[in-house]
């Protein structure tokens, strides 16, 4: 007997292909961004203070979404990809 | 061996159903519930039954895999539905890939909202679609499994496996099926799909991601502003997403309950600006801790209430169900939208 797979599907294209430039951890821009649920913010706050041992912070900067339960608008994700060369996201639940 | 997802069609030998449920199982495909086999000359009936529908899904996340007709109807089988049932269910996946529906963030979420299906229309008496007396529960072959094989689609093609994409912390009957159709003959206003800017005579499919119905009880009162008083302590909930993540929710008025409304003079508008206005949450009700939460992700009270939506237009009023004195409270994910999609035939 043969049947219909209920999984089946044709993959859809991919975004296209970003090619990771090297972050120097000691410098660089970081963003600090929190999924706007309880305790990411103070998650991220440790982390910065702990950065702070060894860098300094004046540019690692907090960013949150809008939403909790929404995706991160273009607008911010262009922004963190603008001025930041990395990005550290927490997921407070 | 090809790996069974990248399969259309699968030769599964010579299965009765309780093995082809083993094996549905193992899959991963299965509900839970015993599922119906979906042979090529089942699938084929369903899909014929959509062939006036020529638009091409999008990718469905999270999986984001782009459906065949087949799949899905294969889904649609093994729900239990009858081949007439599918352009339903397809208006009401349609519903839930619209952009606003979130359906990524629906399904990865720890709260336990499920799709809430709603069907208006002239098809709601073709197909049987309970309407009136119980019309969430159970009884109806057309209920039960329109429902049903919306939540397997999400489960086998958008990927909302439970416990791996799917992180709901309890989870909710609701995920199994809830589709019920709209009770038009007895709202003395108009009807929710005519509301949205569609013809009576259209049939349309109304998905939200909400919870289960919560049962507004008044068998006391016997006037419309007495009824909008327990509705509104119903609704007034501290505990509901839409405390802080501001989105939709339904209150589907029993026939009794919207027959008083109407005999004391109120309209959907005047109903959902009366329940807007006393359906706030005073802060005394709100922990310190949460209130700071609010405040800071832009969810700031309105001197000292908070409101559970946007505006009075997050309150969506229709009305279901049969004899008696309930009504009842649907309320949402928070960050979704109330999708509307007409059923072509």
């Amino acid at each position: 007997m043969r049947i219909f797979n209920p999984s089946f599907g044709m993959a859809a294209a991919g975004p296209a292909k970003v090619t990771l430039q090297p972050v120097n951890w000691a410098t660089d821009a970081i963003a600090l961004i929190s999924n706007s649920k309880p305790n990411a913010r103070e998650l991220l706050e440790g982390v910065r203070a702990m950065l702070g041992a060894h860098r300094p912070v004046d540019n690692i900067h907090f960013h949150a979404k809008n939403s909790a339960s929404q995706p991160a608008p273009k607008e911010l994700i262009e922004k963190v990809a603008k001025n930041y060369k990395a990005a550290l996201l927490a997921l407070g639940d | 061996m090809k790996d069974i997802a990248d399969q259309e069609v699968i030769d599964i030998g010579d299965m009765d159903v309780e093995a082809f449920n083993e094996y549905a199982n193992e899959q991963g495909w299965s509900d839970g519930m015993p599922l119906f086999v979906p042979t090529e000359a089942k699938v084929a009936k369903f899909v014929e039954t959509v062939r006036g529908d020529n638009r091409p899904y999008p990718p469905v996340p999270p999986r984001q895999i782009v459906p065949t007709l087949q799949a899905l109807a294969a889904n649609a089988v093994m729900a239990g539905c009858k081949p007439e049932y599918f352009p339903v269910v397809t208006a009401a996946l349609r519903g839930v890939l619209d952009p606003e529906y979130n359906l990524h963030g629906t399904l990865a979420t720890t709260h336990s909202c499920a799709p809430m299906v709603m069907v208006s229309g002239p098809i709601r008496h073709e197909l049987n679609i309970n309407c009136g007396t119980n019309c969430f529960g159970q009884g109806r072959q057309s209920n039960a499994t329109i429902g049903r094989a919306l939540g397997l689609m999400l489960l086998n093609v958008a990927g909302a496996k439970p416990g791996e994409m799917d992180r709901s912390t309890q989870g909710n009957p609701a995920k199994y099926t809830f589709c019920f159709g709209e009770n038009e003959e007895e709202n003395p206003w108009t009807p929710y799909h005519v509301q949205r800017g569609f013809a009576l005579t259209d049939s349309v499919v109304t998905v939200m991601s909400g919870e289960g119905p919560h049962n507004l009880n008044d068998h006391g009162s016997t006037t419309g502003d007495g009824l909008l008083t327990t509705f509104a302590g119903g609704m007034s909930n501290p505990g509901s997403n839409t405390i802080y993540g501001k989105g939709p929710m339904f209150v589907i008025i029993g026939p009794e309950h919207a027959a008083t409304l109407k005999r004391d003079g109120f309209t959907i508008d005047s109903i959902r600006e009366e329940l807007w206005k006393r359906s706030r949450v005073h802060l005394s009700r709100v922990s310190k801790e949460n209130l700071v939460t609010y405040e800071t992700t832009g969810h700031k009270p309105d001197g000292d209430w908070l409101t559970i939506g946007r505006d009075p237009k997050d309150i969506h009023i229709t009305v279901a169900g049969g004899p008696g004195k309930h009504s009842a409270f649907i309320p949402s994910f928070g960050g979704t939208t109330v999708a509307c999609t007409r059923i072509a035939r």
